[in-house]
């Protein structure tokens, strides 16, 4: 996001899926597409069975990487040297897109200069990838007509998440490759809603529409429309509210729809700060792990029961109607906060329907300025939207990147925060599988997918099986420094050997209790899930 | 279009069915609708579209909560195949359905490469002459045996296990699916057990496809499923003389392989 | 008899399928792919084809409920809203509006994620707004 928002101007996705199909190479990172975006991965089959390169770097042997052309696994972090020895290929072998760097960008000496010493040797020293693959890739992304690049949490879930997203914009902004149908930087959204939750400001710096709290004129906008003073400061992100609580500066917190309970990283410290709050209110379909800790529970309802829009991955808005009332005495979750608003005395939330507030939220929000209920329901329409007449944009940065000139910016590979050691002499990479969606709460209640899987395990090299004395199915204590589980042993020859990866959907063994917290992005504040030292212990041997 | 309200209107009003299964138009897309005797007035979106929802599926779906009444439906040549299967299983009381018969289009039987674009009864639209492609299969006849398989299993490794060609299909309507038979089938992993999954699934298609091709549309890892199971329907057709969603009488000479099928031994003894 | 099926997006990823959910009498009883949809064209994944199931699974909150010592017991709605406004406003009042925080939903509506940042940000007068989808 905030990488992307650096170079480009926007933190979106700059393409939209269906035009994945037509692309000439895709290169997909830290992605595990058929798992968690399994129709946006049905795209990249149809564009490979047009004959496109699909080119996957991942730490295992996806679904994804073993569908892809060339696979290849880095060293976990080591995102930012890849990318760099790319670009040192591409530069040296004059298969960079002069004209493109010239009219369109700025800050290009500097990469330069420090791409220079990201030599393929010292690439394949530094994240395993060999120094003739690495010139494979470099020429096949380089040389198509239409290159895209896909990433996800594999990417940003890093202390140098940021400077991964920046190092793939560089990648795309030298070549070319953006601004174009079917090419672009992608990052493919997890949950439903988050372009749409970060489009609407649910983030501590910016008002609707990626307007900034700290601008005098936006605030006066909003303050003339919302009729009160607003704060010209920069709020605090969700890791920095949990440590507030235990400061003892953050008094009070309401929770709509999520369970950082089990979602974030170092789970021991977020229920201990859930504990001391004084006061918590979550809004909720069920009693997750969080709502037990809350003073007040709002029942909420799910998508099926009421009426609203997501903002899908690639900027496209989109209605979810109701089928049915909400359950019991539960209520529609936009009531419920009207509801909440008015208690509190603001006459600002005199709302009889979602599209009322549609129409207050797109007055304010330039980039859905043109947006309706009425034109969402014949149209499809990604935003930027600025009026009535604009049909929205597919693609981005066509003429102009959005903050003008793409920016380059130099950056130096750094290693993760925290590397493996005689104590802890494995590393930890987390994700998704297919059968299952972010904390369970929804999919562990679903039969038809805990029927697929229904506990966690770790995905071990064999070798490093052998080498700790576990079989497949044996139950491990696995630890790091910040919290223990158990879990039981799938062997997987695809992995890397020396990580290991455990899916983050089960609560019994939540993988965020290995997590480190502590290390965070400095631009982004997310923390480095996709990385922390674990060490393996062997139980009583028996199987799971 | 006027006559077929008219027509569908007449019956509910009349009370010869109590509901009738087809699609309305809603802002410019087709979606499945039931019209009852209450809902007359939606019969002014009625459509007869070119794309497809399992229009049988929706049908056992509601036959299964109201297995007394009689329902209308509207059926394409592939539906209607699929009623004659699913009275034979059981699963339907042909009595109890009316069903309301469609022709596809030329464009629509190209498309589908259909055989047999037409119901046994046509009460909207102009019958045309089915589709005779198995150019399909020819390709996968052109390749030697390992060249075959390569391209066979390589097919199944795309698959990401949504078990959609399963879920769309008309004619599974088993209680108990083997594909999720964990003895057989490990659970948990995408792509499936590779090949037993697709085979498995492919064994069970025999003498119960219809061809409608659904499964195959329905498929996000492009997998050329119909293809498979029309080679089984072909099979079926060449060394059993056997075709599905011909005849209501006649039956499927794998019967005998259910707990449930009919009598053997008694029709052996009394020949 | 009533038998309908209601266009609308699936809950789970970000792609943004459409997806059918057919309510028969009332329940919602399955999800079909939208056939004509530009992203899915009638295709889903095994969340997408099941997206129903969670909908009526034990454990629906159905009901407010207000903490009573170490357990949390059934209220009214007009209680549970009044004493979160009163408590909300009383630690605004102690500490000061940068006191209270809240994180908004990557699962919920855009409309419900402007109301609750517009709740924060013009009521409370804080801009500690935030949810999970850094993580």
């Amino acid at each position: 996001m905030a990488g992307l928002a650096a170079a480009f101007g926007s933190g979106a996705m700059t393409n939209s899926v269906p035009e994945f199909e037509d692309a000439d190479c895709i290169l997909i990172t830290g992605s595990n597409t058929t798992s968690s975006h399994p129709l946006i991965a049905s795209r990249i089959m149809t564009a490979k069975a047009k004959g496109a390169k699909i080119i996957v770097i991942d730490p295992r042997r996806t679904h994804m990487a073993a569908l892809a052309d060339i696979h290849v696994k880095q060293n976990l972090g080591s995102d930012v040297a890849w990318i760099n020895g790319l670009m040192h290929i591409i530069l040296k072998e004059g298969w960079h897109n002069q004209s493109f760097i010239d009219e369109r960008t700025e800050g290009f000496e500097e990469l330069k200069k420090v791409i220079e010493n990201y030599t393929p040797e010292k690439v394949e020293e530094i994240t395993g990838i060999p120094k003739e693959t690495l010139r494979e890739i470099a020429e096949i992304y380089a040389k198509s007509e239409k290159s895209s690049i896909v990433y996800c949490m594999g990417i940003t879930q890093h202390i140098t998440g940021t400077d991964n997203v920046k190092s793939l914009a560089n990648l795309a902004m030298l070549t070319g490759q953006i601004g174009r149908p079917s090419t672009g930087v992608n990052p493919l959204r997890g949950q439903n809603n988050v372009q749409g939750s970060t489009d609407m400001a649910a983030i501590p710096n910016k008002y609707p529409g990626y307007q900034d709290v700290t601008s005098d004129e936006v605030r006066e906008k909003f303050e003339k429309a919302w009729g009160g003073p607003l704060s010209p400061n920069v709020g605090l992100t969700v890791v920095e509210m949990i440590n507030a609580i235990e400061e003892g500066k953050l008094k009070g917190l309401y929770i709509l729809g999520e369970n950082p309970m089990i979602s974030d990283p170092d789970s021991t410290h977020v229920e201990k700060a859930l504990d001391d709050i004084e006061f918590l209110v979550v809004q909720d379909i069920f009693l997750t792990e969080t709502a037990r800790k809350a003073d007040v529970v709002l029942p909420g309802s799910s998508f099926a029961e009421k009426d609203g829009t997501y903002t899908g991955t690639d900027r496209r808005l989109q209605k979810i109607r109701k089928a049915i009332e909400p359950l019991g005495d539960a209520k529609e979750d936009w009531e419920i906060l009207c509801l909440v608003g008015k208690a509190m005395g603001s006459k600002g939330f005199d709302f009889a329907s979602p599209s009322e507030v549609f129409d207050e939220l797109a007055e304010l929000t330039p980039i859905y300025h043109g947006i309706d209920y009425d034109r969402i329901e014949h149209e499809i329409i990604h935003w930027p939207c600025r009026d009535k007449d604009d049909p929205g944009s597919p693609y981005l940065h066509k003429d102009g990147f959005a903050r003008g000139k793409g920016l380059f910016t130099a950056i130096e590979y750094k290693p993760p925060a925290e590397l493996p050691d005689d104590e802890y002499p494995h590393q930890l990479t987390t994700g998704r599988l297919p059968f299952h969606y972010h904390t369970g709460t929804m999919t562990r209640v679903s039969p038809s997918l805990t029927h697929e899987v229904n506990e966690a395990f770790i995905e071990l090299h064999p070798e490093d099986a052998k080498s700790l004395g576990v079989r497949n199915g044996e139950k491990v204590r696995v630890s790091s420094r910040r919290g223990s589980i158990e879990v039981k042993v799938m062997l997987t020859p695809g992995i890397k050997k020396g990580v290991a990866f455990i899916p983050f959907h089960f609560v019994e063994a939540a993988a965020n209790r290995l997590t480190n917290a502590a290390a965070l992005d400095p631009i982004a504040k997310i923390p480095e899930y996709k990385v922390c030292a674990i060490k393996i212990e062997k139980l009583d041997g028996r199987e799971a | 279009m006027e006559n077929l309200k008219k027509n569908i209107k007449d019956m509910l009003e009349s009370g010869e069915i109590a509901g009738f299964l087809g699609l309305i138009e809603e802002e410019g897309h087709p979606i499945p609708f039931l019209f009852t005797k209450d809902s007359l007035d939606k019969l002014d979106a009625l459509t007869v579209p070119d794309i497809r929802y399992p229009m049988t599926d929706i049908l056992l779906k509601i036959v299964r909560k109201y297995p007394e009444d009689t329902i209308g439906v509207m059926v394409r040549g592939c539906d209607d195949r699929a009623l004659i299967e699913l009275a034979k299983n059981q699963k339907i009381l042909s009595d109890l359905i009316r069903p309301i018969g469609v022709a596809c289009t030329k464009e629509m039987a190209e498309y589908c490469r259909c055989s047999q674009p037409y119901p046994r009864e046509i009460h909207y639209g102009e019958k045309v002459e089915g589709v005779k492609d198995r150019s399909d299969l020819e390709k996968v006849e052109s390749m030697d045996l390992s060249d075959r398989l390569d391209y066979w299993m390589g097919q199944f490794s795309k698959c990401i296990k949504c078990y959609g060609c399963r879920n769309i299909c008309s004619m599974c309507f088993c209680d108990q699916c083997t594909l999720e038979d964990d003895t057989l089938i490990l659970t948990g992993q995408a792509p499936p057990e590779i090949p037993i999954f697709h085979l498995i699934r492919a064994f069970h298609m025999a003498g119960r496809c219809i061809d409608c091709g659904l499964c195959e549309e329905a498929c996000p890892a492009h997998i050329p499923l119909r293809s498979l199971y029309r080679k089984v329907r072909e099979d079926m057709a060449d060394y059993l003389g056997y075709v599905t969603g011909m005849d209501e009488t006649e039956r499927d000479p794998l019967e005998f392989l259910g707990s449930d099928g009919y009598e053997v031994p008694t029709k052996i003894d009394e020949t | 008899m009533e038998y309908q099926t209601v266009r609308t997006t699936c809950t789970y990823c970000g792609t943004g399928c459409g997806v059918l959910l057919e309510v028969l009498d009332g329940e919602v009883i399955g999800t079909l792919p939208q056939k004509d949809h530009p992203i899915n064209e009638g295709k889903l994944c095994i969340k997408g084809w099941n997206a129903h199931e969670f909908i009526y699974a034990d454990g629906r909150l159905t009901k407010p409920l207000i903490r009573k010592g170490d357990k949390l017991e059934e209220a009214s709605w007009d209680e549970a809203l009044q004493y979160v406004a009163k408590r909300f406003l009383e630690l605004k009042e102690k500490y000061g509006p940068d006191s209270l925080g809240c994180f908004s939903s990557a699962k919920c509506t855009n409309e419900e994620n402007y109301l609750l940042q517009k709740i924060f940000r013009a009521v409370i007068g804080t801009n500690n707004v935030d949810h999970c989808a850094r993580l």
